[in-house]
Parts: structure tokens; sequence; C-alpha cells
């Protein structure tokens, strides 16, 4: 298990060469706080239609 | 009958274009203050102390600059005054240019802020790429300054009738339709001594730049390809 | 109907803008024609006119034509849009002038002073030697303050009129098209932070602001030409500009690999670069499934005449949706991975995928409007083919898809040999220009480019004399 966390290469450390210390790491970060939200919108825009009664 | 599906709401798309639009804006401006501080150009006190830089200082002119794989990144990298134990710079070993080894940062400044002006009032970008952007009439010089061609083994020194690599190609720089390599040849653009000595510079300290290991293999493979 | 041209001095803007843009398109392939012929005779105007010259005023002509079509579509579409006159109409047609003056100064000081001394002052008058943007600063000035005008145009005319789906996209993209050119324009010694805010104007322009503007045309040609249901347009719309963008403004990473920045940007770069072709491919469905649609409705009232009222304009809208998703996404995504990019940047192969990306995504659609300006110049309700209409759409996209075929053949052994074999050495590029398959694709690339330059005078032709044939409805 220790390759999952591998030290960084980048020359100078930072913010996110740290969060991309794996392969998938900061690309599924990055994904997730983007869709995330997109779920609350939904609910929000649900309720809404509801109360439209369309 | 069931309500209308959230998914057919132009609202919805609306308010998701703008959350998206939102967030990459942001995070575009954040990666850009990291990035902007990562990429500033280093001093001659970093290289004096070691200290490695992405871009590093004009006076890095003074160093021998090589292009070495690196065990760690798995690429090849800058290495600037030669190579320390861990494959990295080590930031010793020094290099005559234009025949001193000692410009002060003032007077290395000054030669890479002409040699970056020539560069763009010359119009390079427009046949050669620089860092591997511009044109593909004429080859990449991200690396040039470390071409075999310029080199002690390679034929330019001698066509120009130069005896280091710098003056060979301030020569050339000056009177480029003198030396055709090719039948595709390089125009004269009134380049002065003074523009050429700075493009000189310009073309070394961009061999140090750090690329991630972009091109890889320059220069390691010499002689004919198969097929020509 | 408010909006008709008789009655629009905004509509008449657009039609001033459209020619000039036109012309300007010519000077494009004319100059791309000589650089083309100096790849295949490399004597050719040697020292007179070489080829960073042509390519300079080739790639210069390219934006400015399009920032010209571009204005001048906002200027046609606006009146219907909105239901009111453009406000600022004057101060459109005095900024037209200053910008039509200064392109025509800054064009003539590349063909006749081509380079100064390294100094400042030929960045201020000559051109900045920066691909794409070489325009001169007092002239990188000027444009923006002529952007800033039209901007406030389009911000007083959404305002005070109806502010639809389109008009609000228009808005948001436009004022962020204008600011982005701010970032191009200074001076440093450094080529790394130099690269990096070029790509700023670069990439947001043509991957993000540019696609968004695209999205909106697109719209609006839907409803004129085929009587799409505006709800439906703008909804998918929207969907595209939360793709374009989402994609797009992150996607500049891809080109953030190799130029002095971070490691970690070949993870961003890759992943959200390799989610640009998704919206094309939207577009793409959108404008094929809507056509079918209308043609459909039509059919279940037993009717069989075509829902289309403007053939050509309508073709090249198509040719868009095509060219956008083939140039843009397939031949983007092809080299858009770092593992492919180490050795595909700055390679023939990035020039197969810059001809048609640009054409496909952004010359077919502006086309495509000035063609719409066409026929409302002339009043004209459904506007049908002329032999020219067809000639010219055949023998450009033609020209151009040969071109790219040329080019990415072409880009196989220059990637192989100059790159993958010989790690991009000055002997490796001269290797690799020598092979038969960039020799021969060089050839076939001028071949293509003169046909697509023989379709362009179809296209002149047929937009000079298509409103007075008799074969239309009026």
């Amino acid at each position: 298990m220790n390759a999952m966390f591998e030290p960084f290469v980048d020359v100078v450390p930072s913010f996110f060469a740290t969060l991309s210390q794996g392969p998938m790491t900061l690309t599924i970060f990055l994904h997730t706080v983007i869709i995330l939200p997109m779920f609350w919108i939904y609910k929000q825009e649900k309720a809404r239609l509801e109360k439209e009664g369309n | 009958m069931a309500t209308k599906s959230v998914w057919s709401d132009n609202r919805f798309w609306q308010r998701t274009a703008a959350w998206v639009t939102g967030f990459a804006s942001v995070l575009l401006i954040w990666l850009t203050f990291d990035t902007s501080a990562q990429i500033s150009m280093g001093t001659d006190a970093d290289l004096q102390n070691g200290v490695t830089k992405r871009v590093p200082g004009p006076t890095v002119i003074n160093y021998k600059v090589t292009y070495e794989m690196n065990k760690k990144r798995q690429h090849e990298i800058p290495v600037i005054g030669g190579m320390n134990a861990e494959g990295t710079s080590a930031f010793q070993e020094k290099e005559n240019f234009f025949g001193r080894d000692n410009w002060s940062e003032e007077e290395a400044g000054a030669l890479l802020h002409l040699g970056k002006l020539a560069s763009q009032t010359k119009n390079c970008m427009n046949c050669h790429t620089l860092l591997g952007n511009g044109a593909y009439y004429a080859p990449d010089l991200t690396k040039a300054w470390l071409d075999p061609a310029w080199g002690p083994e390679g034929s330019m020194q001698a066509m120009t009738g130069k005896e280091t690599k710098e003056e060979a190609m301030a020569e050339f720089l000056q009177n480029p339709s003198q030396y055709p390599t090719h039948a595709r040849m390089m125009p004269n653009l009134g380049i002065t001594a003074e523009e050429a000595k700075g493009l000189v510079a310009f073309l070394k300290h961009l061999s140090s730049i750090d690329t991630n290991g972009f091109p890889r293999n320059f220069g390691k493979i010499q002689g004919a390809v198969n097929g020509k | 109907m408010a909006s008709s041209y008789s009655k629009s001095e905004s509509k008449k803007l657009a039609t001033w803008y459209f020619t000039v843009a036109a012309t300007l398109f010519g000077a494009q392939l004319l100059f791309g024609l000589v650089a083309a012929i100096q790849y295949v005779m490399p004597g050719f105007l040697f020292e007179i006119l070489d080829f960073s010259v042509a390519r300079m005023v080739h790639i210069n002509a390219l934006v400015v034509w399009m920032v010209f079509a571009m204005f001048g579509s906002v200027y046609w579409l606006l009146p219907d849009e909105t239901g009111i006159e453009t406000v600022g109409i004057g101060l459109g047609k005095l900024l037209f002038w200053v910008f039509t003056a200064a392109v025509t100064v800054v064009v003539l000081v590349y063909l006749f002073i081509q380079v100064g001394p390294a100094d400042e002052t030929s960045i201020w008058f000559i051109h900045e030697g920066r691909e794409y943007i070489e325009a001169p600063r007092w002239a990188d000035l000027g444009i923006t303050v002529v952007a800033l005008g039209f901007v406030a145009n389009l911000f007083m005319t959404g305002i005070k009129g109806n502010r639809s789906g389109i008009v609000t996209v228009l808005m948001a993209d436009m004022i962020a098209f204008a600011g982005l050119y701010l970032t191009g324009m200074f001076y440093t010694d450094n080529i790394s932070i130099d690269q990096f805010w070029w790509w700023w104007v670069i990439h947001l322009w043509v991957e993000a602001t540019w696609e968004v503007f695209v999205g909106a045309l697109a719209a609006y040609g839907l409803i004129t030409m085929i009587g799409a249901h505006r709800k439906v347009v703008e909804m998918w719309l929207w969907i595209e500009v939360a793709m374009l963008f989402g994609s797009g403004i992150l996607g500049m990473g891809h080109h953030y690999f190799w130029i002095g920045t971070p490691e970690y940007w070949w993870e961003i770069g890759a992943l959200f670069s390799a989610l640009e072709p998704l919206p094309l491919v939207a577009m793409f469905i959108h404008v094929l499934y809507d056509w079918g649609k209308m043609q459909g409705e039509e059919a279940a009232k037993g009717q069989d005449l075509s829902v289309i009222t403007n053939k050509p304009a309508f073709t090249w809208f198509i040719m868009n949706a095509l060219g956008n998703f083939l140039g843009a996404g397939v031949w983007g995504f092809f080299h858009t991975m770092p593992q492919v990019n180490l050795y595909t940047h700055g390679t023939q192969f990035t020039s197969a995928h810059g001809h048609l990306a640009f054409f496909g995504a952004y010359a077919t659609i502006l086309i495509g409007m000035m063609y719409l300006a066409v026929q409302g110049k002339n009043n004209i309700k459904i506007l049908n083919n002329t032999k020219s209409s067809i000639w010219a759409v055949s023998m450009i996209v033609g020209g151009v898809v040969g071109m790219t075929v040329a080019l990415t053949l072409a880009g196989y052994s220059d990637v192989i040999i100059s790159r993958a074999q010989m790690g991009a050495t000055w002997a490796g590029y001269f290797d690799a220009q020598a092979t038969t398959w960039l020799v021969q694709g060089l050839v076939w690339r001028l071949l293509m480019g003169v046909v697509t330059f023989v379709g362009f005078l179809f296209l002149v032709k047929d937009l000079l004399s298509i409103g007075k044939a008799t074969h239309h409805v009026r």
C-alpha cells in the first residue's frame, strides 16, 4: 500500500503538487467538487417545479 | 401526470452553467497564483546558494548547462553547473560565455532582455517553435543551445570558422544565408552583433528552463535514420 | 417587422463588418498560399516576403476576419433577438472605421517594414512577434477601445430590449472575450510567464469564449432558419455553455505541459481537455436533431416542403456542426494527452489540427451568417442555392479537409522521426523534412490550398450575386 502515497516529484512543493501525488487523487478531487453542488441545484429546482405545480 | 423533469428545465441548466463556469474560473485563478510563483525567474543568489528554480536567473549563462535523465522524475531535466549525487544541478561547474564566466546579474539581465526583445521583434516564432509553440518551418529552439550540431563534434563551428558555440551561433544569426544547412534557409533579419549576443544568451537561458522533459531524448541519437 | 434590413441601421453595420471580413478572409488564403509555396519551393520570395511575414499575415488575417465577422453577426442578430434597434449605433459605425483603418495600417507595416531593431519601439509600432497576437501595442490599445465600445453597445441593447437566453449568453461571453485580450499585451523577459499569459488569450478565446459564441449563433440560426422552438434551443445552449466552459477553462492546462509550468498541469490539462469534444458532439447532434424534428412536424401536417428558409446558410451551419466536432473535437483529442503531446507538440500534426479546427469551428458558421445577411438585405423569404453556392461549399470544405489530411500524413513522419527518434534536434528536424511522407504531404497541402482558394472565389461571386437570382421565394 505504500506505493499509493508517493512523495511528490515536482520541483517546488505546492498544494496542487501534494494533491496530485498519486495518479488519480487530483482528478477525483476536482471532478467531485464540481459535480456535488449540481445535486443541490437539482434538488432546489425540483422543489421549485413541484411548488409551481406542473 | 408526473411533474416536468428537472433535466428538461432551462433554469436548472442555466444555474449549472453558471456554477461550473464560476468554479472553473476561480480554480484557474488560484492555479495561476500557484504557477506564477513557481515560474518566476530566479536570481544570481539562487544559483550561488544551489536553489533549483524552474526558470533560473539570467546569470545561468555563466554555468555549464546539460540535459540529463533524472531517475526520480523519469524524464530529462536541465542540469546547471554539473550534476550532484541526486542527479540534479550542482551549480558548481562554470563555463565561459563570450570569453567570461563572471557576467554580473545586471549585465546578464540586460543581455537576456535584449535577446528576448530580439526574439520577438525578429519574429522567430513565425518560423521556429520556442518551447514547442510557433511555426513548423524551422527547427524547435527550446534546447537549441544543447544541439550537437553547434557543439565541438558538430558542423556549425567549422562552417562559421568560430571556436566556441556562442560565437558560432552569433555569427550564424548575423549572416544566416551565408551558412545554409538546407535548401530552406534562414533569411537575413538585420540582426546586429549585440543583438546576436543577446539572442544566444536568450537561447542558453531557454535551454535551462525545466520543461518537464520536453523534448524527449534530445540529442541522444545521432546519424542517419532508417528509411531516409 | 421592426428588424427588417431597410429599417435597421444595426443590420446595415453588420453588412459592413461582413464585407471587410470576407476581404480579410481572401488575404488570409492568399498569404497562406505564399507560405505553402515556400514549403515546396524554398527560394520563392526569399528575403522579399519571407515565410515568417507571410505566415504572420496568414494567421493575423485569420483572427481579425473572424473578429470582424463575429462583431457583424452580433449587430445582425441583436435587433431580431431584442426587438429593438441596437443602442449606440453611431458609436458602432465610428468604431468600425477606426478598426478597419487600424487593421489596414498594421498589415501595411507587416508587409513593408517586416522587422525592426530589438527595442521597445518595434514592439510598439511594428509587431510584438507573439504568434496570433502579433499586433503592435498601439493597435492592441486601439483594439481594446473598439472591443469595449462593441461590448457597451451589446450591453445597452440587451438591458433596454428583450433579453433572450441567447442575448444573455452573448453578453457574458463577449465581456470575457474583450477582457481576455488584455492579458496578452504586456512584455516580460521571462518566456515561461510570457507564454503562460499568451495562452490566456489564445486558448480562452478559441477553446472557450469563441466556442460559446458559436453555440449562441447556432441557436439563433436554428430559430431563424428552420423555426426551431426557442425553449428547446436555449436549453441546449445552456447545456453547451456548462460543458464548454466546464471543460474548456481548465482544459487550458494542455498548453501548460512543457512551457516551464509545474507538472500538475499534466493531470488537470489532460482530464479537462479530454472532455472538450463532448459539447461539440452535443452541438452536432443538436443541430441535426432539431432539423429532423422540425421537418417531421411538417410531415405530420402533410407538408413535404423543406423547413429550411436559407439553404446555403443552413448548409454552412451543418458544416459547422460537423467541422467543429471533427476539427476541434477529434483532431484536438488526438494529441491532447501529455503522453502523446510530448511528441506531437509543435509538429505538422498541430498544423493539421489548427487548419480544420479554425475552419470547422468558426469559418463555416460565420460564412453562414454572411448568407443570412444577404437574405435579409434582399428581403428574400426562402433563399435557395445557386450553382456557385454549391461549388463554393464543396471546394472550400473539400480543400480544407484535403489540407488537413495531407498535413496529418506529413505529421506522421514529423512526429516519428524528428521527435520520437531524433529528439527534436536541428538534424532530426531536417531528416523528417526530407521524408517522402512530409515532402509529398506538403505538395498535396499546396494543391488543396489552391482548391480552397478557387472555392473562395465562387463564394465571393455567390455572396455578391445570389440576391439577384430569380429562383428564391420573395
